[in-house]
């Protein structure tokens, strides 16, 4: 297992060096100055061109790749153009809130995708089944955005339930100090994370529904859980023991692919519900034309995107001695 | 088999939506009761009447017909995005699958490289380089989705290598080529064929995302994308033009996930789930 | 009636939470939300380049003056000046005054926060305003003197810069993220993109703020900003506002709300070195096809207000009889008929010589309203048988790749914080002028704009302006679309508000004191 993680992570660095390269040169094409647009409208020429210079803007290509990868190397991702904090610094401020935001959609979407499925799946071909499963239909064919604006519109401005933007204590500082014995922060917090984590994880839940439904109408038919019935087991037993385990894996390596779309689509929720998260940070950078700061980012979404994949297969292994790492 | 197509409510329901959409973009000029771009600033988000079917958006201008003159619009972006990806695609696959090895290696890493970005920001700086407009969202979509097609064949590919027959038109001299486009490449149709069908409905949602954000197809352009942009901003006080907008994009992306559906029901629905599954396997062991 | 139910019931809310208010008043801070739309970038004012930046160091930071209302320079942390010739200006600081570290304010600190400003290293967003300073020293630690390269009568209005701390800053400390300034308020929590904690500063000079605690809360979306406010997440809003969400808080009983004319301008960029728009009858004609009533009106919702010249209304320059040409597409018509440009094809677009008159008219994709005035400007162009183009991109390939570089025909973007003329048309408009980018010269307005920025004398430099503001009324380098609205909004258990044209909030502070 110990030798499979680290020819795993060994993966990762080719992954993350081509997408700096990707990147690189796409902000290479890419129109806009960011000395210019660091100065503003009221600079001189002559101001952009020292700073450009400054920067090093003006040097070849490969000189400048060449550059951050050997500072990369010593371990240094370089300094904002914009906030003049090294990156590592600006990037670690935001990744907590998109990390908290990110998992608190995905248990929205696991509960509810898991409620509906297995809905469906039990009373398959009845109207719960139809229900549920137009339901599902609905939750991806919305855009995201738009969900999250008639949320937000719903739930805080017309009934006031819960508030529209912004972000309390984070989630693990403030219950630390609930179990201090001061409930406030943390019910703040939740009270601020309902609806973007609903905004987001709908979408996913929509796909985990559907996947759970057929594999546990799948599973159901095999054997085994005849068997199990022969055996005299009962009904709920059955469900959870056999059939929902077997309904697990192909979720859980669904919930690895659907995560990159999860970050994307926490882009928009971000900018929504003013949740200060990476993804706000990247179309900052973005459209600022930030470029150590784009780089920065772009590695810490390949380091997520390597983990989150390590930890999809390693619970496989867990899930299903069948299968085996190797 | 078209029996079974007939009694599957996903298929029937889909393709008659899918049906209805494509008509109304492809007869949009016979089916149009106004102008697209004729504006009128004293009937600005009118509700619907006799005369302004949906109503009409912020310029006054006819909702009606700039919703199904934007159908054609984006269809074309799903279309070009989608059915490129999946060439794309698929020729990776098949040929990371088929010679295994460096080839495979190589391959596959380019893939995860474009699979690590999210796809939204990846779409989005690609608009942010060539510019924004029709042709070059569609290649931003391109870059995004034929990962996807990617992985997916290369694993059926690679279950495919292995049987009977592939090694009995192998032992009988025919070339890579034949054996990969007229042995393999047949077998992987139904999972592509899948794929695409609900790529549509996600291309639909990223044009629409990108528009949001700014880097859609712009204005003048009856874009469904900017006039849910627009409608979004207008939520409070008129909330019908992202009414109309947005439910045009859900219904539109709901036929393409219920023809999806159904198409993989019809389709040997286990082959598509082995075959998912094993992309993720396969990436797991690649090596 | 309506209204009354809703004010009765908006009071017995209140008095059902002033209750345990009013106990806990003794201990519990009076805490007033503003809302922002950008996260400031650094909070060292030398540095500050977008609104939240100006908007949160006017409350931690003063400078040597203030701007009243009109715009006058008022004497603040220098309590008088003087000019013993134009290129010498002399400021006497005020006693006593120090900084929230402690330390006492003193002639050094303002000369070095001068000092480097102009230090091109330093990367000054605002560089260019102070360059004709040619020395600045410290005459005695309550005097300092200016020495001016030339004449530079606008430099008064650019001192309100922040006057940093120079121990500190010179000790290491980073003020761009832990500020250190004169101000009333002082930083006490900073969360990177979420929100801003200010605390009152106890030892302010002019009296500590009653408020004590301003919680700035930054919501990228105009819309979703809107809707917080609306929910009472928010006490305060303020411009950027979407045009669609003023009519309706404007109608809520519950929120005050005062607009004055902002400092900024939208107009129209002509490049007059591309041929398309090279001869000032073509710009006039299509300065002609410009809706400004419509614009103004339905799509900012009458925030904004129609532009009759480059000087606006709030300034000193001012004058309501230069006007550039109004609305007139059949004066329009006609004049493109006399240049040679007529339909001769049939197909609705003007022709001359087998080719079609096009022009392309670019913008950026932020401001959605721009987007609409552009899209608007475009279909009565096209009535008018002109075929416009848009080119509708991202801020930095629109300003920084294409504007900056002389690459537009026609381009519709703004100016800010015009607190002189001079800020507006020295560098935009004087031949070879760092931000001429429409290639304009006219060796008339040269001269006259020499003199608005030499002469001390008001009434010299108002006529200078007055002059200059009637040449491009007529030659139109620039064609001002509208003079931006400034809006605000606020929960009016706050008392009553009054407004600062650029959004400073010190108005709020004095605000919750009641």
């Amino acid at each position: 297992m110990l030798t499979y993680t680290i020819r795993r992570l060994a993966l990762f660095v080719p992954m993350a060096a081509g997408m700096v390269i990707v990147t690189f040169s796409l902000l290479l094409l890419v129109p806009g100055d960011p000395a210019a647009v660091l100065l503003g409208q009221e600079a001189s020429p002559e101001d952009i061109a020292r700073l450009r210079m400054a920067l090093g803007l003006d040097d070849p290509w490969f000189a400048r790749l060449g550059r951050y990868f050997a500072a990369l190397l010593q371990g240094d991702m370089g300094r904002s153009i914009f906030q003049n904090q090294p990156v590592a610094g600006v990037i670690g401020e935001r990744l907590g809130a998109t990390v908290e935001l990110a998992l608190a959609a995905l248990m929205v979407a696991i509960v509810l995708g898991f409620v509906l499925g297995i809905a469906a799946a039990m009373w398959q071909a009845s109207w719960v089944d139809t229900a549920c499963m137009l339901l599902a239909q609905l939750g991806v064919s919305m855009p995201v955005y738009w969900l999250g604006i008639l949320l937000m519109l719903a739930f805080a401005v017309q009934l006031g339930w819960l508030p529209s933007i912004g972000r309390g204590e984070p989630l693990l500082a403030a219950a630390g100090m609930a179990l201090a014995g001061n409930p406030g922060p943390l019910l703040k917090s939740l009270s601020h994370l309902v609806l973007p984590a609903l905004a987001l994880g709908v979408n996913s839940a929509a796909i985990i529904s559907r996947l759970v439904r057929t594999s546990m109408i799948e599973v159901l038919g095999e054997d085994f859980v005849r068997t199990a019935y022969a055996k005299g087991l009962r009904r709920p037993r059955v469900i959870v023991r056999h059939a929902l385990r077997n309904a697990l894996l192909p979720v859980i390596s669904v919930i690895g692919l659907r995560f990159g779309a999860l970050l994307g689509g926490a882009v928009l929720t971000e900018s929504i519900f003013g949740w200060p998260g990476l993804g706000q940070l990247t179309i900052a950078a973005i459209s600022q034309r930030d470029i150590p700061l784009i780089q920065g980012i772009v590695l810490t979404y390949a380091m997520m995107f390597a983990v989150v994949n390590l930890l999809v297969d390693l619970s496989y292994a867990l899930i299903d001695p069948r299968v085996r790492l190797g | 088999m078209l029996k079974r197509a007939l009694r599957n409510p996903s298929l029937v329901v889909g393709g008659v939506l899918t049906l209805t959409i494509v008509l109304a973009a492809v007869f949009a000029p016979l089916l149009a009761t106004h102008s697209v771009d004729q504006m009128n600033m004293r009937a600005r988000f009118a509700m619907p009447s006799s005369a302004h079917w949906l109503g009409t958006d912020n310029f006054g201008r006819d909702l009606w017909t700039r919703i199904i003159f934007g159908a054609r619009i984006s269809l074309s972006i799903a279309l070009i995005s989608v059915s490129a990806a999946a060439a794309i695609g698929s020729v990776v696959g098949l040929v990371a699958g088929y010679f295994g090895g460096w080839v495979d290696l190589l391959l596959m890493r380019i893939t995860d490289v474009f699979l690590g970005f999210p796809a939204l920001i990846l779409a989005l700086a690609i608009v942010a380089v060539l510019g924004p407009g029709v042709l070059n969202v569609s290649i931003a979509l391109i870059v995004v989705f034929w990962t996807e097609y990617a992985r997916v064949v290369r694993s059926a590919t690679l279950v495919l290598r292995e049987q009977a027959y592939v090694s009995a038109a192998r032992a009988l001299g025919a070339s890579h080529g034949r054996i990969i486009f007229r042995e393999i490449l047949p077998n992987t149709v139904g999972p592509i064929i899948v794929l695409t069908t609900l790529g549509l409905g996600t291309a639909i949602l990223s044009e629409s995302a990108l528009s949001f954000l700014g880097f859609g197809v712009p204005p003048p352009q009856p874009t469904w994308g900017w006039t849910l942009a627009y409608g979004t901003r207008f939520i409070r006080g008129e909330p019908w033009l992202s009414i109309v907008a947005g439910m045009a994009i859900m219904l539109t992306v709901l036929a393409f996930n219920l023809l999806g559906d159904g198409l993989r029901d019809i389709l040997d629905p286990r082959q598509l789930s082995r075959a998912g599954r094993g992309s993720r396997n396969s990436t797991t062991h690649g090596s | 009636m309506r209204r009354q139910h809703l004010l009765a019931a908006t009071c017995i809310s209140l008095s059902v939470l002033a209750a345990p208010a009013g106990l806990m008043a003794q201990t519990a801070p009076t805490t007033v939300r503003v809302g922002l739309d950008v996260d400031a970038g650094t909070l060292d004012p030398r540095l500050a380049r977008d609104t939240s930046a100006y908007r949160v160091t006017d409350l931690i930071y003063d400078g040597l003056v203030r701007l009243a209302p009109d715009l006058k320079p008022m004497p603040n942390l220098a309590k008088s000046w003087e000019n013993p010739d134009p290129l010498t200006w002399i400021f006497t600081l005020r006693d006593g005054i120090v900084f929230h570290d402690g330390s006492p304010m003193t002639a050094d600190d303002v000369v070095f926060t001068y000092q480097t400003i102009l230090k091109p290293e330093m990367n000054a967003p605002l560089r260019a305003l102070f360059t004709p300073i040619a020395k600045i020293e410290a005459v005695d630690a309550k005097t300092v003197k200016f020495t001016l390269s030339a004449p530079y009568s606008p430099l008064l209005s650019y001192l309100e810069m922040g006057i940093v701390p120079k121990k500190a800053v010179e000790g290491g400390a980073d003020i761009g993220l832990k500020p250190i300034g004169t101000g009333p308020m002082k930083l006490s929590r900073w969360d990177r993109g979420s929100r801003i904690v200010l605390t009152a500063s106890p030892q302010y000079w002019a009296g500590a703020p009653k408020t004590q605690e301003l919680q700035l809360v930054v919501i990228g979306d105009n819309t979703a900003r809107a809707q917080a406010f609306e929910a009472k997440d928010l006490d305060v809003i303020q411009s950027p506002l979407s045009p669609q969400d003023i009519k309706r808080l404007q109608g809520n009983a519950a929120f005050g709300n005062a607009v004055t004319t902002g400092l900024g301008i939208t107009y129209l960029n002509f490049n007059t070195g591309d041929p398309a728009v090279s001869d000032p009858r073509m710009r006039r004609a299509l300065a002609q096809l410009v809706d400004q009533k419509s614009i103004v009106d339905d799509l900012y919702r009458g925030v904004d207000q129609v532009a009759g010249s480059i000087l606006l209304p709030s300034s000193w320059a001012y004058s309501a009889t230069i006007r550039q040409p109004a609305f007139n597409p059949a004066e329009a018509g006609k004049a493109l008929d006399a240049l040679g440009w007529k339909d001769t094809n049939g197909d609705g677009i003007r022709d001359k010589d087998g080719k079609k008159l096009t022009v392309t008219i670019s913008t950026h994709s932020e401001d959605p309203n721009r987007v609409q005035t552009l899209e608007f400007m475009q279909s009565v162009f096209q009535q008018a048988g002109v075929e416009a183009q848009l080119r509708i991109s991202d801020w930095p390939s629109f300003s920084t790749g294409y504007v900056q570089k002389s690459q537009h025909q026609v381009a519709l973007l703004g100016w800010l914080n015009i607190v002189d003329p001079d800020r507006l048309m020295y560098s935009q408009f004087s031949t070879n002028g760092p931000l001429n980018w429409g290639k304009y010269s006219n060796p008339e307005l040269d001269a006259l704009l020499d003199t608005g920025r030499k002469s001390l004398d008001l009434d010299a430099r108002k006529t200078a302006y007055q002059k200059a503001a009637a040449i491009i009324a007529n030659d139109l380098p620039y064609y001002v679309v509208s003079y931006q609205g400034y809006q605000v909004f606020y929960a009016k258990s706050l008392g009553t508000l009054e407004v600062n044209p650029r959004g400073y909030l010190r108005n709020v502070l004095g605000m919750a004191a009641r």
